[in-house]
């Protein structure tokens, strides 16, 4: 078989490979990612009342997020800091997202993942993570503390 | 005799269009495989989502649908060529191969119509389980096996899942490469079968845009007059079973054309082949053929299922025009905010119309009152609105407010209640 009959023979099978940009161009829209819609709802905390004392106080939110075909309602670690004007901050370490735990006998927060410590005021002590928690945007609203949840990737990004 | 030889090798050409169907429903299979989820809770909604929001999906769907009826005519006319070609003695593998094909095709369409676990599947799983509990001496337990268990249920839909998408396509894979290894690709696949092939496509894929695949009313939601219908390729079987008396239906299902495939498939090792295959596929054209017709004759002669039909489709289309209802999922131990989130059943039933904080919302035409202040109104205390959301007529309200007696407990319904009595502007 020479040059110039393979080619034609390849330009005979052409139409076929139209099939399948056709649908491939379609699988590449149907398998795009869908963004979640970012929930800026305000998610009750606690009572301001119950806020009160040195340490931080861990509390769990939950947020509702509307994820392709699903709504889901997931729970958030989150501590309020009542000697900080009742900042609260995301439980997820910046460095890699593990969740962080207080440590109320050395009086600090640590990451069980790979050893990033916080002070009580949620600010970086040590490890490799770069920031201290983040904080999430509060308000009190009828006596009661509310915040907007944001995962540690919008975080980021921000 | 240039332009007989001609005509020849166009005729050859159905191997190309039953290759290139085959291909398409693998591409479309393992798409639509990205978003379904086969679980009874799960199945119709990820369905619903792949028609009413992913790029692409109706069509997808569509050309996977359409595609399953197109390839088993198609296959079934590739047998018929390959008779009149005497194939069975000059390619035994081709000849066998196609007669496998053809079973294992019927069977993936038989295994998808349950997929959706929409009505449609919910009667053509049951339409299964009697063909298979039927059998004779096997039956119950060919019954129990097909199921996983004794009732249809979870279980069935992942058997099914499983057969259809990893069973018979790892078969129908195994059967093409066995004939592709026994001859040169270029004897199997040519440039007319490239054109034909493509054509053939392009005819489904204008179809499929025309037509999105049907999806009936969840289980759920199918009244008592709703009237299933199989596909195409599954007529012929579905109004046999009209005229034959109870167990009988698995032989003709079942038996016959197991038994017809394996006579087929020893066909070349036969004498008589001639007569013998060209009286079964000849018998097999006719019952179809009668069969098919006879069927949908039924369904269009009588007004009274024909009013039905347009009712079904008319809610098919008010069903497509609605948004798509996400399911709801909690992966939080606690199912409602700590003090006054919404609660999961008002989320899962009334917040697609009324708001996620109960803010109300419009749709198209449609405006949905907010409920907030609600609690303020004459006949709106926490029993009035249970009451409400068991019969909405007698509060006065007008459709598309439904009644929830048939989903939501008394006890669901007050925690409704109580938290909608909270809402404040």
């Amino acid at each position: 078989m020479n040059m110039d009959t393979s080619r034609r023979s390849f330009l005979k099978f052409l139409p076929l490979a139209a099939v399948f940009a056709s649908i491939g161009s379609a699988a590449f829209r149907f398998l795009r990612p869908k963004l979640s819609a970012a929930t800026d709802a305000w998610l009750d905390v606690a009572s301001v009342s119950e806020l009160t004392g040195p340490q931080p106080i861990s509390r769990k939110i939950v947020a509702e997020q509307i994820t392709g075909w699903a709504i889901t309602t997931d729970e958030h670690n989150v501590f309020v800091l009542p000697a900080k004007n009742n900042q609260v901050v995301s439980a997820i370490c910046p460095h890699e997202g593990c969740e962080v735990a207080w440590e109320q006998n050395r009086n600090r927060f640590s990451c069980p993942c790979h050893e990033s410590y916080f002070a009580a005021d949620g600010s970086r002590i040590s490890g490799p993570a770069q920031r201290g928690l983040d904080a999430l945007p509060a308000r009190v609203q009828d006596g009661k503390l509310q915040v907007q949840y944001i995962s540690n990737e919008q975080a980021t990004r921000a | 005799m240039r332009s007989d030889n001609d005509m020849r090798a166009w005729v050859q050409t159905t191997t190309g269009i039953v290759v290139v169907l085959l291909l398409v429903q693998f591409l479309t299979g393992v798409l639509l495989a990205f978003y379904y989820v086969p679980s009874v809770d799960h199945a119709y909604t990820t369905v619903s989502y792949i028609e009413k929001v992913v790029s692409s999906g109706s069509w997808i769907r569509s050309l996977h649908h359409y595609g399953s009826q197109w390839l088993t005519i198609f296959v079934f006319i590739h047998v018929i060529r390959l008779f009149l070609d005497s194939a069975y003695v000059a390619n035994r593998i081709q000849w066998i191969a196609a007669i496998l094909v053809l079973g294992l095709v019927m069977t993936a369409g038989g295994t998808g119509y349950s997929l959706p676990w929409d009505a449609r599947a919910f009667f053509s799983t049951r339409v299964a389980e009697g063909l298979m509990g039927g059998l004779p001496f096997a039956g119950p337990m060919a019954r129990l096996w097909l199921l996983g268990g004794s009732e249809i249920s979870g279980l069935t839909l992942s058997r099914f899942f499983a057969l259809h998408v990893l069973v018979i396509p790892a078969l129908i894979g195994a059967v093409v490469m066995w004939r592709m290894f026994r001859s040169r690709i270029a004897e199997l696949f040519g440039p007319r079968d490239a054109i034909v092939g493509t054509l053939m496509f392009l005819a489904l894929a204008l179809w499929a845009l025309k037509n999105p695949a049907p999806l009936g009313p969840s289980v759920a939601e199918a009244g008592a007059d709703y009237l299933p219908r199989p596909g195409a390729q599954f007529l012929w079987l579905y109004q046999s079973l009209k005229y034959i008396p109870g167990g009988l239906g698995s032989v003709v299902g079942v038996v016959l054309p197991g038994i017809v495939l394996a006579v087929l498939v020893a066909l070349p090792w036969l004498k008589r082949q001639r007569l013998i295959a060209g009286s079964l596929l000849g018998l097999g054209v006719v019952l179809v053929v009668i069969m098919t017709t006879a069927s949908y004759l039924s369904d269009h002669r009588d007004p009274r299922t024909a009013q039905q039909f347009a009712r079904q489709a008319a809610a098919e289309e008010a069903w497509r025009r609605q948004p798509f209802n996400p399911a709801t999922i909690t992966l939080a131990a606690t199912t409602t905010n700590a003090t006054g989130g919404a609660p999961v059943m008002y989320t899962k039933f009334c917040a697609n119309c009324h708001g996620t904080q109960g803010q109300g919302a419009q749709q198209g035409p449609l405006k949905f009152p907010p409920l907030l202040d609600v609690f303020a109104k004459p006949r709106r205390s926490v029993d009035d609105i249970v009451g409400l959301l068991k019969d909405p007529a007698a509060y006065g309200l007008q459709p598309p407010m439904r009644s929830f007696s048939d989903k939501l407990t008394e006890e669901q319904m007050r925690e409704i209640a109580e938290w909608i009595v909270k809402l404040k502007k």
